[in-house]
């Protein structure tokens, strides 16, 4: 990649602590991402693969224990350049036997006085996020426009109460609600799925982040409304020129938005690279895990044939206890013999195969 | 020839919505007309598939087929038999032949019940069998949807999303049911499990010869699993036909632009630039003033492009199902 990468996550890792099975959930166990500045990045993956956990991580809106371990998450814009996990490394003890974790040590408070100093300027300015449930994000007792306002007084120059309505109901309009300025005094109960949905994306963007994460915009909607919500993120990103990470399970949003795609299982990256490649049926070389993922959706031959649809055996992966070997090992489908005591044995590390195609798998390691 | 095992007839179910103390007189009462209309029959061993937005009545419509609702006017015969208007006592013994896979199975599974629990009671209330028995049934349910016998005895919250649906699944075969509502089974499950759910829900058809009236809205599946599809909106059915149809060669406009508008998120898939297909307006429908007329006309490109006839928005000449050949029937005046 020639340009510099706005947001580089290397080796992420948020554990969980669950009191009833006395042990960690190793929500995130080693990412490691790149986002280049004017790309969107969309990753798929099961759910309780990580996906969300790895962006309310880089947000650093972990509140759970011990939550953010270690990694790095190197972010540049044109206005900031530093590392979001800088010098809190220090604050975590981490002891491990075999392979297990045994305990971790976190002084949260130092944690937290240092991380809060670092993302104050970054959070919601620099890097905005769209939630999930956009309806139980937004607080049910405000407006939806005076959210926004929110946002902007908060993050923008503009601070005139006029100027910051004004402001506010040019976002509502561009994101295509109509009559913005009736909707800007609705509260969030009133607005349908799609229109909620929309708002967040509003509010997001009011601030004029240079990085936006985009988590499940679509889920929960309609086909004729998802199709306009991604028509819109289209849309915007062809105005705006605006780099996102795009979260989702539904590959089919996936390969419309995205320029690079990172596939996630059991809290790594499985794979990384070009969406045209990962996603499409023609490419050969894909991760075992993808190529399974991609066959369980009804294809337009399936539905012909009425045929059966292509599951993957056995249940997503447990992070409390992670295997030794390759964590897709008990359920994949392309072990060959000559490799299987690898997969069994060791973990593959995130290789680049061809250029700028990133794997974690034996069957493409010489 | 399989018999007909449901038939549906002009089936209408209308919500009173109060508001305020002036409510209480009739002549303030509003009446929401949530399903409007709707007549289909369903074969045995067949799939009818329900689409449409939410809150066009589909969910409605399952339940009032289960008496879950009591129909406002129309008639609904199950095997022969008018249950529109049977009584409380006999909604039992008719509940054991047809059940319905709910929508949201943390709200339908009691948190504070174990499994075998929530499966041994759906079994002993419809059957008065020996413990002994039970177990055995449990035993050949848990086969059938392929859950571990370990899960017995965890509770809702323990199990993951295709698990939960696949008690779900359980419970509604414990009885024996024969017709089954399946409200959205597959919405909000990861690809991988949908892809298991809906083989399972094959697999079962097969076995077992149940007939299904699969509400989703997730077109894909629905027109991989489905034998004919209805399309809803606003109440009415206003197109239904065999699925391969639906999907091709879609009769009604809105139809078009619901299948259209999944086609366009596969142009990448295949390459090609997205087909700028007009997508219609932004209207969200309002239940409480419908349109005279066609309802979709609002909304609706060729109502448009032909110059806003008036025989579209004329409540004389509202549009009602008619067959256009190859047991495919449109509710459109001008049938694309």
């Amino acid at each position: 990649m020639t340009t510099v990468p706005i947001l580089k996550i290397e080796d992420l890792r948020t554990y969980f602590y669950s009191r009833s099975k006395q042990a960690f959930i190793r929500s995130v166990d080693g990412v490691s991402l790149e986002i280049a500045k004017g790309e969107t990045l969309g990753v798929v993956g099961e759910s309780g693969s990580g996906k969300t956990i790895t962006a309310l991580s880089i947000l650093g809106l972990i509140s759970a224990r011990p939550g953010v371990i270690s990694g790095r998450i190197g972010f540049q814009s044109d206005r900031i350049q530093k590392n979001l996990l800088q010098d809190l490394g220090d604050f975590v003890n981490l002891t491990a036997r075999d392979g297990k974790i045994m305990e971790v040590t976190k002084d949260v408070a130092g944690w937290e006085r240092n991380a809060e100093r670092i993302m104050s300027q970054v959070r919601g300015k620099e890097i905005a996020m769209t939630f999930q449930n956009p309806k139980s994000s937004f607080s049910p007792f405000t407006s939806v426009g005076k959210q926004i306002t929110e946002a902007i007084r908060l993050h923008t120059p503009k601070k005139t109460e006029l100027e910051v309505k004004e402001c506010a109901i040019t976002w509502l309009d561009r994101v295509k609600i109509d009559s913005p300025r009736l909707r800007f005094d609705n509260y969030p109960y009133g607005l349908s799925g799609g229109m909620c949905q929309r708002a967040m994306i509003a509010m997001a963007l009011a601030s004029e982040p240079s990085f936006l994460i985009a988590d499940e915009p679509t889920t929960g909607l309609d086909a004729t409304i998802q199709s306009k919500i991604v028509d819109l993120l289209m849309e915007l990103k062809s105005e705006l020129g605006i780099t996102a990470m795009l979260i989702s399970h539904d590959i089919s949003v996936i390969s419309r938005l995205s320029d690079r795609v990172a596939v996630m299982y059991g809290g790594t990256v499985f794979e990384y690279g070009p969406a045209k490649d990962i996603l499409s049926t023609g490419f050969e070389s894909k991760h075992p895990y993808t190529s399974a993922l991609l066959a369980s959706i009804p294809s337009t031959k399936n539905i012909k044939e009425k045929g059966y649809l292509q599951v993957i055996e056995g249940d997503v992966l447990d992070t409390i206890n992670i295997p030794e070997g390759c964590r897709f090992y008990g359920r994949c489908n392309r072990v060959t013999e000559s490799i299987r005591e690898r997969c069994a044995r060791h973990e593959p590390d995130l290789r680049e195969t061809e250029s700028g195609h990133k794997m974690r798998c034996w069957l493409y390691f010489d | 020839m399989p018999k007909t095992i449901l038939e549906v007839i002009d089936l209408k179910k209308h919500f009173i919505h109060r508001r305020g103390l002036l409510s209480s007189f009739k002549e303030h009462r509003q009446s929401i007309p949530a399903v409007d209309g709707a007549s289909f029959y369903l074969k045995e061993n067949e799939t009818l598939g329900l689409v449409g937005e939410s809150g066009c009545g589909k969910t409605t419509i399952g339940r009032t087929i289960l008496r879950l609702e009591k129909p406002t006017s129309g008639k609904i015969i199950f095997e022969g038999k008018d249950i529109t208007n049977i009584a409380t006592g006999e909604l039992g013994q008719l509940r054991s032949q047809m059940q319905m896979i709910f929508q949201d199975l943390d709200a339908a599974l009691n948190p504070k019940m174990h499994v075998r629990d929530i499966l041994s009671e759906a079994i002993t209330v419809h059957h008065r069998i020996s413990d002994a028995e039970v177990d055995r049934r449990i035993g050949d349910l848990l086969e059938q949807v392929k859950l571990k016998r370990s899960k017995l005895s965890s509770f809702p919250h323990e199990l993951s999303g295709g698990e939960k649906r696949r008690v779900g699944v359980a419970r509604v075969l414990s009885v024996g049911a024969k017709f089954i509502v399946a409200d959205e089974p597959t919405s909000a499950l990861d690809v991988s499990i949908q892809a298991q759910v809906v083989n399972l829900l094959r697999d079962l058809q097969k076995q077992l010869g149940l007939s299904y009236l699969f509400i989703s809205h997730d077109l894909r599946v629905v027109e991989l699993i489905s034998h004919k599809v209805a399309v809803m909106y606003l109440g009415k059915i206003v197109e239904m036909g065999l699925s391969d149809r639906i999907a091709n060669k879609p009769g009604h406009p809105y139809t078009h632009i619901l299948w259209s508008s999944l086609v366009e998120k596969q142009s990448r898939e295949t390459g090609q630039k997205a087909k700028s297909i007009q997508v219609g307006r932004w209207g969200v429908f309002d239940f409480e003033r419908p349109t005279a007329g066609c309802r979709f006309a609002p909304r609706c490109p060729v109502y448009d492009s032909k110059g806003r006839p008036t025989l579209c928005i004329d409540p004389v000449t509202e549009p009602q199902l008619r067959d256009i050949g190859e047991a495919h029937q449109v509710a459109c005046h001008f049938p694309l």
